[in-house]
């Protein structure tokens, strides 16, 4: 057990997977698979296995997410990190290919597949395009693809284990302003599953659900109204598809309020999906939802930070709730 | 905006230009360092007055100066929020190409410009206002944009320009698209569009590249080489050396030019230009070039001191030698284009200087107005989704 960064945490899955097959491959673009950490030996995918395993490329992501398939088509596993910058341009290859290739060959294709996909949205500044935290919503949507996001560094390492040894594609969220929380995390590898959420702390008053970069947030929110009196169960979604309807369900039925927070824009999201789970499921709860409004991430930070949906707005929701 | 208007009709013809060169030998031999082929004898920007190659001086001197006091600005002081992807090394490109567009007039008459994430150069060079610019990269309300731009999406189609772009190769399919409306309305307008060496590998440039050619699109495509993208050397994404040498192999004549020297860049695109508005089709011009600052903000740089040398902590793949930036700085684009003015006698140096510090006077004065203006409102981020109304503002319960 040693603190480690996210970074770290998801690169030490990765080196482990690949040191235990070597057929295993990983495509990069401008982030070279590289992490350090305090007290623990650097970790350089690049030089570990060399530039026939491991390589970069052009700015291609259509390839990248192509190629990563192939090689999960012809039996390597392999993966790739997609950076913000070209998070959506894959979308098509994942929607219409790894998405649905298992189903339409009856059964046939088999994709040991992960694409690594970061996503930004919380930084006042980036503006329109580097702003893309809506792509939760667009990848949950697709069927035949298993869409999570972690939002913890032990998660983030679990669930990479986990990814790489699905024979189903992943898409693995990676929110880039998580890249440097730090906790204790295992050694060894261990895997979280891929459908299921986390409840991070149990209440009776209001159940408050979020996923990704959201959390810290939310935790953030709980913890004020937590400090006021309010019995507040926190859950973190983690899998956006499947879904894990049973934890939240449960949830809801014991609080009978859900307040489903979302980065993303308001409309499809995945807060969209809590709701009507619940609803679908819950007779006579109160539902709310907050989120990103449906309007592109402005550039000025007075126009943004307003726009967020963040432990303030969440706190005055979950005030009006109970 | 200071660059005068060049109709592209009130230059030499070839023939005039026979009957003039004569006059010209003397000075054939400052830009005698560069390889001339396909009968390119005499000098370059040989069809502009006097007035228009000074226009062309201080057009680089505004996009070096802008550049200059936003480096010193990100370093020095605290309240300044704008940040940048720097042009500075680049400024005869931008110059050369836009000095060959129609970058007055109606909208429907005027050429258009498609920018890189890199745009502060094009920006200028098209006419963009400076102050209003500026603003813009400073989130102000009453910027170029209205404070939802900055930097990498400034956009002013009132001169042509149509906008930065964040993405790499998107816009320049898009910008064939404009090419398309021109020809199927008849106009003789151009698109233009200024990509990095990092374009080659996105399928967007071979898209772009065969439908102009395909249809023969009033198409411009200007790459700026400037041998990296991002961190990464072109080397690592692109298997030629010119990478013109792919424009070719999609049927586009081509020409690689020193992004360096203005008159060059300027010439390329004047028959890149004239080609277009003749019916002829699409041009690639590759101009090698070099930008003094790292890729993103000015990591390495020091106030008052032009170029980065120092360490830039994101360059984790591929650091840039202090001798390479060096070693191009001694081929500044802003040297090159006075020296070549004051060595034609089209102004001596002191006319030189003066000019010089007109530009610092007005970007200082750009700067200014752009730190007075207002900052955003927030509830404003709910306007600007559709044409009319605004959305609901779905963060609050």
């Amino acid at each position: 057990m040693t603190v480690k960064t996210w970074m770290y945490s998801v690169l030490e899955a990765v080196q482990w997977e690949m040191q235990n097959d070597p057929a295993m491959t990983w495509i990069f673009e401008l982030t070279p698979p590289v992490a350090s950490n305090a007290g623990m030996p650097v970790i350089n995918l690049e030089t570990e296995f060399g530039r026939k395993r491991v390589v970069n490329v052009g700015i291609d992501e259509n390839w990248m997410c192509s190629a990563v398939l192939g090689a999960g088509l012809a039996g390597s596993r392999s993966a790739t990190y997609i950076p913000y910058q070209g998070a959506g341009m894959p979308y098509q290859l994942i929607q219409n290919h790894a998405g649905k290739l298992r189903h339409m060959t009856g059964g046939k294709a088999s994709m040991p597949v992960v694409f690594v996909i970061e996503m930004t949205g919380q930084t006042p500044g980036f503006a329109g395009q580097h702003s893309d935290y809506e792509v939760d919503s667009a990848y949950m949507h697709i069927a035949g693809v298993r869409t999570v996001v972690p939002s913890t560094p032990y998660d983030a390492k679990g669930m990479m284990h986990a990814a790489l040894r699905s024979p189903d594609p992943v898409v693995y969220l990676y929110p880039a302003g998580l890249r440097m929380l730090s906790e204790e995390v295992p050694d060894e590898p261990y895997e979280v599953p891929l459908d299921k959420a986390a409840v991070r702390q149990e209440g009776n008053d209001l159940t408050l659900v979020g996923s990704g970069a959201g959390m810290p947030e939310i935790l953030k929110a709980a913890a004020q109204l937590t400090s006021e009196g309010m019995s507040v169960e926190v859950i973190d979604l983690r899998v956006l598809k499947e879904m894990d309807t049973e934890t939240l369900v449960k949830s809801v039925t014991k609080t009978r309020r859900l307040l489903a927070v979302d980065q993303s824009y308001y409309t499809l999201g995945p807060a969209a999906e809590v709701v009507a789970r619940c609803a679908e499921n819950v007779e006579g709860a109160r539902f709310r939802r907050i989120a990103f409004p449906d309007a592109p991430p402005p550039a000025s930070p007075e126009m943004f930070n307003w726009m967020r949906p963040d432990a303030n707005r969440i706190y005055a929701a979950a005030k009006g709730m109970v | 905006m200071t660059f005068k208007q060049h109709s592209g009709k009130g230059g030499l013809t070839r023939r005039g230009f026979i009957q003039v060169a004569g006059l010209v030998g003397a000075a054939t031999s400052l830009t005698a360092n560069f390889a001339r082929a396909e009968g390119q004898i005499n000098y370059f920007a040989m069809d502009l007055s006097d007035d228009q190659l000074r226009a062309m001086l201080r057009t680089i001197l505004r996009i070096r100066w802008h550049e200059r006091t936003m480096a010193d600005k990100m370093l020095s002081d605290p309240s300044y929020r704008a940040y940048n992807h720097f042009y500075a090394g680049q400024e005869a490109v931008a110059t050369g190409v836009c000095a060959a567009l129609r970058n007055d007039g109606p909208f429907d008459q005027i050429d258009l410009v498609y920018s890189s994430h890199r745009p502060t150069g094009h920006a200028l060079a098209k006419g963009v206002d400076m102050a209003k610019m500026q603003a813009e990269m400073d989130f102000r309300a009453t910027g170029l944009n209205g404070g939802y731009a900055a930097e990498m999406h400034i956009s002013d189609p009132s001169v042509g320009f149509i906008g930065a772009d964040g993405m790499i190769g998107p816009g320049h399919v898009i910008a064939t698209g404009s090419a398309f409306a021109f020809r199927a309305r008849g106009s003789d307008q151009v698109s233009v569009v200024f990509g990095g060496d990092g374009t080659y590998a996105t399928p967007h440039f071979h898209s772009a590249l065969n439908n102009a050619k395909m249809l023969d699109l009033p198409f411009i495509y200007v790459l700026e080489n400037n041998l990296y993208h991002q961190y990464a050397h072109y080397s690592y994404s692109c298997p030629h050396t010119d990478i013109a040498d792919a424009a070719r192999a999609y049927g586009i004549p081509a020409r690689v030019v020193d992004g360096q020297d203005v008159f060059q860049v300027y010439n390329a695109a004047k028959e890149a230009v004239d080609r277009a508005r003749a019916g002829g089709g699409p041009t690639f011009i590759e101009a090698k070039t070099y930008r003094y600052y790292n890729h993103w903000g000015a990591p390495g740089a020091q106030v008052g001191e032009l170029g980065a040398f120092g360490y830039d902590p994101l360059a984790i793949t591929s650091f840039r030698p202090e001798r390479e930036v060096r070693a191009w700085m001694q081929r500044d684009p802003l040297d090159i284009a006075r020296n070549t003015l004051i060595d034609w006698g089209v102004m001596d140096a002191a006319a030189a200087d003066a000019m010089e510090q007109e530009v610092l006077d007005e970007v200082a004065a750009a700067f200014a107005w752009a730190a007075q203006q207002p900052l955003c409102n927030p509830e404003d981020g709910l306007k600007n989704v559709f044409a009319a109304g605004e959305v609901l503002p779905r963060q609050i319960a």
